[in-house]
């Protein structure tokens, strides 16, 4: 036993020394593609706006101004009619009545400044749900006023701030879907193209029975099943736990074929041979051989996670207020009447669209990288 | 070819009765039993106070106090043997005449959607491989990309818009308003064509995308292979040769995947139903999912998966038909 | 005999990534009617590349250098200036098939495969000799016979892929003789066969080309194959052909070192299909070519600060040979 173990070890050894060299040449490709790069670097960004979302927004996701409802983004400037000045400010908020319909309208009222600060104090607010701290990226110096620069919502909720949340909770549910899939993927692929033969013929049955379900009813089905009492963290986490339980089969495919075509490799039965167990042999000797596609496979699937997550709350199947991500978001501009009055309700949509196209160009170039030689699909 | 067919309708069957196990495992899944809502939904308002017995009657009346693996027989044979698909107690009637002339419209819309997908993505993936890295290529990879990422509801939202503005139309729903309750005629069948072009082209927007990049894909590929060199060397003038050689093959891999597309249109359909008012199957499902209607959502999501399901059969046996290499016998 | 197909000066670059490659270099051979041109050298010395350029085959990021010409003479006596043809023109159109037929190294993939090989054939042929489809048919059916297939009639309803190996071959040359070429252009079209349907083939496309008459240029890598099929001889290496003359005159006296290399190294014969390097050292990339003389790199007669400094020109040391080396041009090499 002692003179198995051996090989067993040097196998792995070899393995470690020829990926480790391998991902060095993948970074080095993935480098040289620009598209991708612009990509990871905004998904860096908002990644690290989700993370920090405490600090970066100025105000708290469900915190109203019910003096600016259903306001106009305020875009900081350095001139208007009095002067210019070196620090931006936006004009302060006064009311009015709509000349037609006699409702009272918040207006910007050309005569006063309010001057924007950095680093500015703010509300009182824990980051990470634990350090406690005051300071926000920006604010305005008076206490009163607020800086809506995407405009607030019917509530007079900014928008800004509950996108930053929003995207939080949004990518979030992202890797959380990604990372079950991706165990769910690893099991049930892997005990097929490990078994091979009548086990994997009655996997792939199964397989072929989810994928052909169209999946956002599918999702829908399930989360309507979710108990109206649930609280909102339960509902985080059965979202989570739905949108990872069906985005296996893909992954799980790829990752039983690739198992099938090397599993009588000479490494594979010697290591067989030794007698060991075969979730060792599957995660050590014959995952190693082909984790960039992996890799490659998980990244594309996290726009499915996104869109379909988005979809689910938009119509209101998923996350529920007060959560806040994109697609709850969304949920407010259904009509076409948002369009014409309150456009900036679908910024949201515009972190969609971004952080879809940038997860695609990122497998894209991560594809490229890993096999240079396949072209696109 | 006669035997590949059969094979391929058996395993359609199977699968469609392993898919019928699933969603019956999903109309399960709601917390408490039909019992309690159907009682809930009948008395509540009444006045009328329900007591557990009375809810343990409507359960045996239903024959929901049979086992699990019992009602699914009852079910699926019902549906198999009498066409029912039992009650849908939020309009107080049968699921079949809920669902009734819906699922008409649903496979009209499906058809629209995807005879524009392939007049759309086929000719224009292969020009795009033809003109490869030219600027008309780049721009339809931007847009493939775009369509993909674009959620089908914001499309849907801003073609309502301009279409609101340009035409100042009322082009939401599936009939106008005059011919919504008629009777099915000629004038109403034109009704819903000219309302159909809209969630026709939502719902085909990423099918194109995504069908564009497989056609140009493939279509590269066709294009160096040495046949299409040898067809040259023949004299075979160049749109013929186009036509006759790389293209022909490039069209494979879109019939190979008909029953994704089928499956993506559905996927999408009830969310894009929700922006556009349309009165099909995907928004009845939307709706039972949110009444917790289980026996109308579980023959909706039953009926779009055998659509699926049926198109896939359609899929492999168009292939078998188009690629000579497919074995027959496997 | 009249001169059926004459190149000369033939120069093709690519534009690629790496900037402008030049793979071929002022290569000249002519073609006669009813005789065959053996073109050989070792894989990647542009044999490919310069029979595509006759049929302006191309792709399009190749340059056909300015000066090249390359004349070719019509079954009905028409002189054609091929290099000035429009890739996409109609005459050119004429010419690929009907005037000048193509064979390629592998027959499997020269076939589409979602077509039966009739249908393949008789769509050449209506473009080129017959336009009746019945007619046709029997054309194409005649010439699966004259290739040696049996039951050719039951043949030509089938797809590449229910053939094997040589019987796909065979129909390759069928389906480019049935457009009726006066000229044959044969990529190495038995490279890819095992030994003994490699010599059928070969005995084929001997009497075939003997019984129609055509003029052939036979590419291969084996100046044994040369031997058994082609009179007159190219020898090309990185883009110039370094010797050219009759077949049996250059293999009794082989003049540039190359050459002599290569028939050294022919292999005897059974073990026709062994492949082997004729020569030490690798053959430099087309991005690296040597300057001077390109084979100066693994010549062992190199003449030291001549042949890696200046390009020998072609110089006839007999009448009807030519060869391009300083060793044999003594004028030359004292002029410089
Ligand atoms: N499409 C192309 N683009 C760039 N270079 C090419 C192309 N086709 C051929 N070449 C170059 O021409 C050289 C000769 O190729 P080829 O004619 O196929 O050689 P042979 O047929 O003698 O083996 C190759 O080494 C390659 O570098
Ligand atoms: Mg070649």
């Amino acid at each position: 036993m002692t003179d198995t173990a051996k090989p067993d070890r040097d196998e792995a050894q070899r393995l470690r020394y020829y990926s480790a060299s391998q991902w060095t040449l993948i970074w080095w490709r993935f480098r040289r593609h620009r598209a991708a790069m612009v990509a990871a670097t905004i998904l860096g960004i908002m990644a690290l706006m989700g993370v920090f979302a405490e600090v970066v927004a100025p105000y708290g996701p469900t915190s109203r101004n019910a003096s600016y409802l259903d306001g106009p983004p305020q875009l900081p400037m350095f001139c208007d009619r009095q002067g210019c000045s070196i620090r931006p400010f936006v004009h302060g908020i006064k009311t009015e009545r709509d000349p037609i319909t006699l409702r009272a309208i918040s207006v910007p009222d050309p005569e006063t400044r309010v001057y924007v600060s950095f680093l500015a104090r703010g509300e009182q607010v824990r980051l990470f749900g634990v350090i406690p701290t005051d300071i926000h990226l920006f604010g305005l110096d008076h206490d009163k006023a607020r800086l809506h620069l995407w405009g607030t919502d019917d509530l007079g909720r900014d928008v800004f701030s509950r996108t930053i949340y929003a995207t939080r909770t949004s990518l979030s549910i992202g890797v959380m879907g990604v990372l079950i899939s991706f165990v769910l993927a690893l099991i049930i692929g892997g005990t097929a193209g490990y078994a091979g033969g009548r086990v994997d013929g009655g996997i792939q049955r199964v397989t072929e029975v989810v994928r052909v379900v169209p999946i956002i009813p599918l999702y829908m089905g399930l989360a309507a099943a979710m108990p109206p009492e649930w609280s909102t963290t339960q509902v985080y986490f059965a979202m989570t736990l739905i949108l990872g339980l069906f985005g296996w089969p893909t992954l799980a495919r790829r990752i039983r074929s690739q198992l099938l075509s090397i599993r009588n490799e000479d490494y594979v039965v010697a290591a067989r041979l030794a007698g060991a167990r075969p979730s060792r042999i599957i995660g050590q000797h014959m995952l190693p051989s082909f984790t960039s596609f992996i890799i490659v496979d998980l990244v594309i699937s996290f726009p499915y996670m996104i869109l379909s997550e988005t979809a689910l709350s938009f119509v209101g199947l998923g996350l529920r207020p007060p959560s806040v991500s994109w697609g709850v978001m969304l949920q407010q501009a259904q009509s076409v009447r948002v369009i014409e009055q309150t456009p900036w309700l679908f910024i949201p949509a515009g972190f969609v669209v971004v952080a879809v196209l940038a997860f695609t160009v990122i497998g894209d170039g991560l594809r490229d990288a890993a096999d240079p030689y396949s072209e696109a699909r | 070819m006669l035997r590949f067919t059969a094979e391929r309708f058996v395993g359609m069957i199977v699968t469609m009765l392993l898919v019928s196990l699933m969603v019956f495992i999903i109309m399960e899944l709601p917390p408490g039993d039909y019992a309690d809502r159907y009682a809930f939904r009948k008395y509540s308002g009444t006045g009328v106070s329900v007591t557990e017995a009375d809810i343990q009657a409507i359960r045996v009346e239903l024959g929901l106090d049979k086992p699990m693996l019992l009602r699914y027989f009852d079910w699926i044979g019902n549906i198999v043997l009498h066409g029912d698909f039992g009650q849908a107690f939020a309009f107080e009637t049968s699921v079949t005449k809920v669902i009734g002339d819906k699922a008409l419209l649903t496979t009209a819309i499906l058809f629209g959607t995807l005879i524009i997908t392939y007049l759309v993505s086929i000719p224009i993936g292969i020009y795009a491989a033809v003109k490869r890295a030219s600027f008309a290529d780049y721009g339809l990879t931007t847009f493939s990309y775009l369509g993909l990422a674009l959620p089908n509801f914001l499309l849907a939202l801003i073609l309502l818009y301009f279409a609101n503005r340009w035409f100042n139309a009322d082009i939401g729903g599936l009939f106008s308003a005059e011919m919504k309750d008629a009777p099915w005629s000629l004038a109403k069948a034109g009704d819903l064509i000219a309302h159909l072009w809209l969630p026709a082209i939502v719902l085909a927007w990423s099918a194109v995308a995504y069908q564009l990049q497989t056609v140009r894909a493939t279509m590269s590929d066709e294009l160096n292979k040495l046949s299409v060199t040898a067809a040259r060397a023949r004299g075979v003038p160049e749109t013929k040769l186009l036509i006759k050689y790389p293209a022909r093959l490039a069209i494979n891999p879109v019939v190979s995947t008909i029953g994704f597309d089928v499956n993506r249109i559905f996927s999408e359909l009830p969310i894009v139903a929700v922006v556009l008012g349309l009165t099909e199957l995907g928004e009845l499902l939307l709706r039972a999912y949110l009444d917790l209607d289980m026996y109308v959502a579980g023959a909706i999501l039953l009926l779009l998966t055998f659509m699926i399901v049926f198109m896939n059969f359609i899929s492999d046996i168009l292939l078998a038909w188009l690629d000579p290499r497919i074995k027959l016998g496997g | 005999m009249g001169d059926l197909l004459t190149v000369e000066n033939l120069t093709i670059s690519f534009r690629t990534d790496e900037g402008l490659i030049t793979p071929v270099q002022d290569v000249s051979f002519s073609v006669q009617k009813g005789r065959t041109l053996g073109l050989v050298g070792e894989s990647g010395s542009g044999k490919s590349v310069s029979t595509k350029a006759v049929m302006r085959l191309l792709p399009g990021s190749a340059v056909i250098a300015p000066d090249t010409r390359m004349h070719y003479t019509a079954k009905d006596g028409q002189r054609v200036e091929v290099e000035k043809l429009d890739p996409r023109s109609r005459a050119i159109r004429r010419l690929r098939g009907g005037e000048i037929g193509m064979i390629f190294q592998e027959p499997m993939a020269s076939f589409s495969p979602v077509y039966t090989i009739g249908n393949q054939m008789i769509e050449a042929i209506r473009l080129h000799r017959e336009p009746n489809k019945r007619q046709a048919r029997e054309i194409a059916i005649a010439m699966l016979e004259r290739v040696g297939l049996s039951d050719p009639a039951t043949r030509i309803d089938q797809y590449p892929h229910e053939m094997s190996g040589g019987m796909r071959q065979r129909a390759m040359i069928a389906l480019a003789l049935s457009a009726g070429p006066a000229l044959l252009i044969a990529d190495e079209p038995t490279t890819a066969l095992d030994v003994t349907i490699q010599a059928q083939v070969l005995d084929l496309m001997r009497e075939l080309q003997r019984d129609l008459g055509m003029g052939m240029i036979f590419i291969t890598h084996d100046l044994g194959v040369i031997a058994q099929i082609a009179q007159d001889v190219a020898v090309m290496y990185l883009g110039t052909i370094v010797e050219r003359g009759p077949t049996a005159e250059v293999i009794r006296d082989p003049k540039h070192p190359y050459t002599q290399g290569l028939l050294a190294a022919i292999p005897s014969l059974d073990r026709l299909n062994a492949r082997m390097t004729p020569v030490p050292g690798d053959i430099p990339s087309p991005t690296e070519r040597p300057t001077g003389c390109p084979f100066h790199t693994r010549c062992v007669h190199a003449i030291a600060g001549l042949c890696s400094a200046r390009t020998p020109r072609e110089i006839a040391p007999e009448p009807g040979r030519a060869v391009r080396c300083w060793l044999h041009d003594e004028a030359g090499r004292s002029a410089a």
